[in-house]
């Protein structure tokens, strides 16, 4: 029998020769050859099973690091895999609760609701009312999703990682790898990786999220039954309603569409610019509209983080995007982590007030994806490094205006921010430690202008 | 002695005078203005930063007009977000406590088979 190691370069190596034809043997343009090899280790990491999976989602949202071929070919990457028989998700709830499914609930279903790389999903109603974390009770006969990790998903993630380490280690320093650090990448993702395997890390943002939305009942996401959540095991509301890509039915049924867009772009705003944490890992399948008229988020197993000081220092560069300030954006990417050599401030200051003044939509709406993906390309045409979470908050923002976009197309998630960005921003000026900063500096202009 | 008083608060007043102006037109350009139809840079954030503050100040007005007729005013009926924040930390706790409870009767249950 092969060693893993084994399987993993030859899945890899076939894949790339079935595409050699797409890449005319290596001949078609930069394009073409290009997007040949993204399908290639597509295909390879879905055959390669769930560690692979998760790093090609990885991948997706990292532009700053990757070719815009490989990224987009990754974004289409299914998480669908086939189920495992009931059984195999009874055994896990049994070894986790030392029950069957039906003594700890009313009902089980053994058809799963969804089946993906890491867990699979299964509906159940409550036996007994349950008081979550925040919210109103959910009572005896509430329908909630059981959602189990998959038996021998943890040890062969585990598994794969250490592989894929080993090979990052020997690809780091190769021409492959002059954009990124292949080992910094693998560690980075081994750690998202882990946080998933524990689903009470995904049930306590879930919470979090619940209480960080209280005064706004257009946002809802699903309440935690702790009492039957382990670390391989997550119980919650069960939410219903309809994806993004069934519109059509939501809009018959009365949804509004338009306003949802809108409040869907603040909610995430407001997660990012006013309490730093984020759910980074909106896709479609984790959003829905709902027959009461509210927008649903599931699934927070990829999460982003911010201090106070990034979350004012992105504000600035949202605020610099919204006023087309040039100057603010260089200036506080700056303190972001984003270094321009002093030789480079010219171009790239040029460069990002043409993206800023640029109205790229024909309803002249601005695109905020236009600007994040060019700035991000900007500074890789100058050879700037991006520091990750840069990359992954604009990947986030793009990923809701194109949310937003399927829910209403003409929204315009620059205005959308705008008072946002400006409230924040007004608010920081009463802060007493900047006022102090920033007094004697104020001053002094005051005096400048006064005697000019 | 009285000149000089009164040609300071001549110059006060003048003072005043025009930084009112001066706010009310960047009220002005802030509200009737989208970022759309803005210049840009810095100029443009305090206008949009004006227009704000004169909200904010509509909102402050319909307060004291609505404590002058003896009603709550609304940020008086906001709850206080630090009680709210311990709330949900106690309540996070007790999520953690119910899932000790769940693992305890587990452990039990392992002990009687």
């Amino acid at each position: 029998m092969p060693s893993r190691n084994a399987v993993i370069v030859g899945v890899t190596l076939g894949q790339l020769v079935r595409q050699l034809p797409s890449a005319r043997f290596g001949l078609a343009p930069g394009r073409v050859r290009r997007a040949a090899w993204a399908r290639a280790l597509r295909l390879s990491f879905e055959r390669l099973g769930p560690a692979f999976v998760k790093l090609g989602q990885l991948i997706s949202v990292r532009p700053d690091e990757f070719s815009a071929e490989l990224v987009a070919e990754m974004q289409s990457m299914q998480d669908a895999v086939p189920p495992i028989p009931a059984s195999a998700i009874r055994s896990v709830i049994r070894h986790e609760f030392a029950a069957e499914p039906e003594e700890l609930f009313a009902s089980f279903d053994d058809t799963p609701l969804a089946a993906a790389s890491i867990a699979q999903v299964h509906r159940a109603t409550l036996a007994a009312p349950c008081r979550p974390v925040w919210g109103a009770v959910l009572p005896a006969g509430a329908e909630v999703v059981v959602k189990v990790v998959r038996p021998g998903a943890a040890e062969s993630i585990r598994g794969d990682v250490a592989i894929v380490r080993r090979l990052a280690t020997r690809l780091a320093g190769t021409r492959f790898a002059r954009r990124f650090d292949p080992v910094a990448l693998v560690d980075e993702f081994a750690e998202t990786v882990d946080r998933e395997l524990d689903l009470r890390k995904e049930g306590r943002f879930a919470d979090r999220f619940v209480f960080d939305f209280r005064d706004d009942d257009k946002v809802v996401a699903p309440r935690i039954v702790w009492s039957r959540t382990t670390a391989k095991v997550l119980t919650m509301e069960h939410i219903t309603g309809w994806r993004l890509s069934d519109l059509e039915t939501a809009r018959a049924a009365g949804v509004d569409c338009k306003g949802l867009a809108i409040h869907g772009a603040t909610a995430f705003m407001r997660q990012v610019f006013v309490y730093g944490r984020y759910h980074a890992d909106l896709h479609p399948a984790n959003i829905f509209v709902t027959p009461e008229n509210t927008i649903a988020y599931l699934d927070f197993g990829i999460v982003g983080y911010l201090t106070p000081e990034e979350r004012m220092n992105i504000t600035q560069v949202m605020a610099a995007l919204v006023y087309r300030d040039p100057d603010r954006a260089l200036r506080y990417s700056e303190k972001l982590g984003v270094h321009v050599p002093p030789e480079h401030i010219e171009p790239v200051r040029r460069g990002l007030g043409e993206l800023l003044d640029g109205d790229v939509r024909p309803d002249g709406t601005r695109d905020f994806a236009h600007f994040g993906l060019g700035f991000l390309k900007l500074l890789g045409e100058h050879d700037i490094a991006i520091p990750g979470g840069y990359g992954l908050l604009i990947k986030s923002l793009a990923t809701v205006e194109g949310v937003a976009r399927a829910l209403y197309p003409e929204i315009d998630i620059v205005s959308t921010a705008r008072p946002f960005t400006t409230r924040i921003l007004g608010r920081a000026m009463g802060d007493p430690v900047r006022v102090r900063e920033r007094m004697p500096a104020a001053v002094r202009a005051a005096l400048r202008v006064l005697t000019e | 002695m009285t000149d000089d008083v009164m040609r300071f608060f001549a110059t006060w007043l003048f003072t005043h005078e025009a930084a009112d102006e001066e706010i009310k037109a960047a009220i002005r350009r802030g509200i009737a203005e989208g970022p759309e139809g803005m210049t840009g840079g810095p100029d443009a954030f305090v206008d949009g930063l004006a227009a704000m503050v004169e909200e904010e100040k509509e909102k402050l007005k319909l307060d004291l007009e609505a404590r002058a007729r003896g009603e709550q005013a609304s940020e008086e009926k906001e709850s206080d977000p630090a009680l709210d924040e311990i709330r949900f930390e106690v309540a996070e706790l007790r999520g953690r406590l119910d899932t000790m409870e769940s693992l305890l009767e587990t452990i039990l249950r392992k002990l009687g088979e």
